[in-house]
């Protein structure tokens, strides 16, 4: 076994781990660059990994499968920003009953649909789709450019995201809304209206991004298979400073931490297991104490519009 | 101040669908014989662990006409509310499924003598809280040399979720098993941290079959189909791999690639527990449950029977034979303090 041959298999499961994480973390940070931090996204990613599995079964292909999850996670963000912008609750609070609700509603309709003891399902999966010149690349080619249609998703909306943010009039209408809510009201600006969208967007990619691990990566279904993903992609969205692209590659980092864990562990290396899996979270700790860089959350994050009196 | 209202009801909705395992029943609206409750940590659609568990819980009101209900705990701060709910309210028998249920079943002990906590894989016991210790090595070890016997590469693998007794016994037993048909066969290991994270057990399989293993046992729950995924798409890709199943019968989870499962028959011993918890003998001491019971027992795919090689198949009878009479000593790791853990 070859070098190169070692470092492809781990670049190539830094990329199938990074993914999700993109996709939920791209989202996130429209969310909350608007003022709103949805930490009910697990909620809505096990809910787009269950659609994902159903909506591929309803429809045979796994194309149906992701408009399914991402219409699931769209519908567990609406609900979020019913309680949390509609009514104005707490977004801590909500969100974590978002997310504790999401994993028991996903388990009761997969143990109600396919048994309660539960089966391997059989999915038609998202095939890789390499793309020409660019897969041939050598070590970093079929990594990043043999894979699932999905993955492409995120290398595309990570630019896209940044231009509409950046320099686009209704990206800084959600940036206004993320800062200043009481200046942008004053502007014209629909504060609520524009939380609103940007948070059901952010759902909406956490449901592909569940959708994808579900089609894509795992090709099954197991409860609680989000395993905290959300929560990660929140952290992700940090690490990335709030900036679509470097969201993006922060994922991907993430994605290699934990592709890292696995290799070593094979590696047969004489160190603790539990080392190797609180590996990706250290990384974490050690982006948030500033060591890429001080960085500063959008000034209105996790704060009620209007404010209550 | 209407503004507040909002979260906590929603919190008080979303809790309640979240206790989606609820299952309270009255067969014939009979007067039930006892009242039994099942507590495990995760959800029993894993085709492993839990639902071995929930299949006994189902078979105490089917066969005992108990009235049952079970309880998927989220937290461990949950274990202790979980106990006191079952026994505040008249339940005779508790099972709790899993090791980490013991400290907290110690504490519901004391506080509620009336009524027997079981605890799988625990560790202690008192007058009315006793471990229920399964003998899975026993099975792991055959598991171990069928993986042995069958690997071409020589390299074998191991993917578990954390490394907690039970787990560890099992991969103990299945690398002696193992190296009992192939001393120098190469054994791979690898945790997890998640019972139920299919992708990273989907992983962490991939990645020891890239270093060359080409059987591979897990030690997980849900997350066992991510494992079984890898090994299938291994084979689809034109390799050679095969996977083994764990706790529960998984030969046709995925049949063309489960050469055999390392079998607890979970419901059976709840059934024997209850049985023997009516006679008044449950108490005071661990209960081991193994393969002189057959309770534990490592059992082919009979779709890919014809794919082992006979010779491996008897020897595999043969130690069988022999780790059910005694003879043959499996090692294991210690449950509970000042036990053998071994029977």
């Amino acid at each position: 076994m070859t070098e190169a041959f070692v470092l492809t298999a781990f670049l190539e499961a830094s990329v199938r781990l990074g993914v999700p994480l993109a996709l939920a973390a791209l989202g996130e940070t429209v969310t909350e660059r608007s003022g709103v931090i949805n930490i009910g996204l697990e909620g809505s990613i096990i809910a787009g990994a269950l659609g994902g599995a159903l909506g591929a079964l309803a429809f045979g292909g796994a194309a149906g499968g992701v408009l399914v999850g991402a219409a699931a996670g769209f519908i567990v963000a609406v609900v979020f920003a019913a309680f949390a912008i509609g009514l104005g609750t707490d977004q801590i609070i909500t969100g974590t009953a978002i997310t504790l609700g999401g994993l028991g509603f996903t388990g009761a309709i997969y143990q109600a649909r396919f048994g309660a003891t539960g089966a391997a399902l059989t999915l038609p999966t998202l095939a890789p789709m390499p793309i020409p010149l660019l897969s041939d690349i050598p070590v970093i080619g079929s990594a990043l450019f043999e894979q699932a249609p999905t993955a492409y998703l995120a290398y595309v909306l990570a630019p896209a995201l940044w231009y509409f943010l950046f320099r686009t009039e209704w990206g800084l209408e959600v940036r206004a809304v993320g800062e200043e809510p009481d200046t942008a009201a004053a502007a014209g600006v629909r504060v609520r209206w524009t939380r609103f969208w940007a948070t059901t967007f952010g759902g909406t990619l956490a449901g592909v991004a569940g959708a994808h691990l579900v089609l894509a990566h795992a090709g099954t279904f197991a409860e609680n298979m989000s395993a905290g993903r959300g929560f990660i992609a929140i952290a992700v969205v940090v690490l990335g400073r709030w900036n679509p692209p470097l969201v993006l590659v922060a994922a991907l980092v993430f994605g290699g931490a934990s592709a890292l864990q696995f290799h070593a562990q094979t590696l047969g290396l004489d160190l603790p297991y539990q080392l190797f899996l609180a590996f990706p979270y250290l990384l974490t700790l050690a982006a948030l104490a500033g060591w890429v860089g001080r960085s500063r959350a959008p000034a209105a994050l996790a704060l009620t519009w209007p404010r209550p009196r | 101040m209407r503004r507040c209202i909002g979260a906590p009801i929603l919190v008080a909705c979303l809790a309640f669908a979240a206790c989606s395992g609820e299952a309270r029943t009255d067969p014939d609206g009979a007067a039930p014989t006892f009242r039994a409750a099942l507590l495990t940590s995760g959800p029993v659609s894993d085709a492993g662990w839990y639902a071995g568990a929930y299949d006994g819980l189902m078979l105490l009101r089917d066969s005992m006409g108990a009235q049952v209900s079970h309880q998927q705990t989220r937290t461990p701060a949950e274990f202790d509310e979980a106990f006191l709910s079952y026994a505040a309210d008249g339940y005779d028998l508790v099972f709790a499924h899993g090791s980490e249920y013991m400290d907290a079943a110690m504490r519901a002990g004391e506080q509620f003598p009336n009524t027997t906590f079981v605890v799988s894989g625990g560790g202690s016991f008192s007058t009315n809280v006793v471990p229920l210790i399964f003998e899975l090595w026993e099975a792991t070890y055959l598991a171990g040399m069928v993986a042995g016997g069958m690997s071409q590469s020589g390299v074998v693998g191991m993917v578990g979720g954390v490394a907690i007794p039970p787990v560890q016994g099992t991969f103990r037993a299945f690398e002696a098993g193992a190296r009992a048909v192939d001393p120098d066969i190469e054994i791979l290991e690898a945790y997890t941290g998640d019972w139920n994270d299919v992708a990273a057990a989907k992983e962490a399989t991939v990645a020891q079959l890239r270093r060359g293993a080409d059987v591979i046992i897990h030690n997980v729950d849900g997350a066992s189909f991510g494992v079984f995924q890898a090994v299938r798409e291994a084979v689809d890709a034109g390799g050679v791999a095969w996977a083994l199943g764990m706790n529960g019968n998984q030969n046709d989870v995925v049949p063309e690639v489960i050469l055999g499962s390392a079998v607890i028959r979970i419901a059976d011993a709840f059934r024997e527990t209850a049985v023997a918890w009516q006679a008044g003998e449950v108490g005071g001491a661990s209960i081991y449950a193994g393969s002189s019971t057959d309770i534990v027992d490592f059992v082919i795919n009979p779709v890919l029977a014809d794919r082992i090689p006979a010779r491996l198949i008897a020897a595999m009878q043969e130690a069988r034979a022999r780790v059910r009479s005694g003879e043959l000593k499996v090692p294991s790791v210690p449950f509970v303090e000042g036990e053998p853990g071994a029977s």
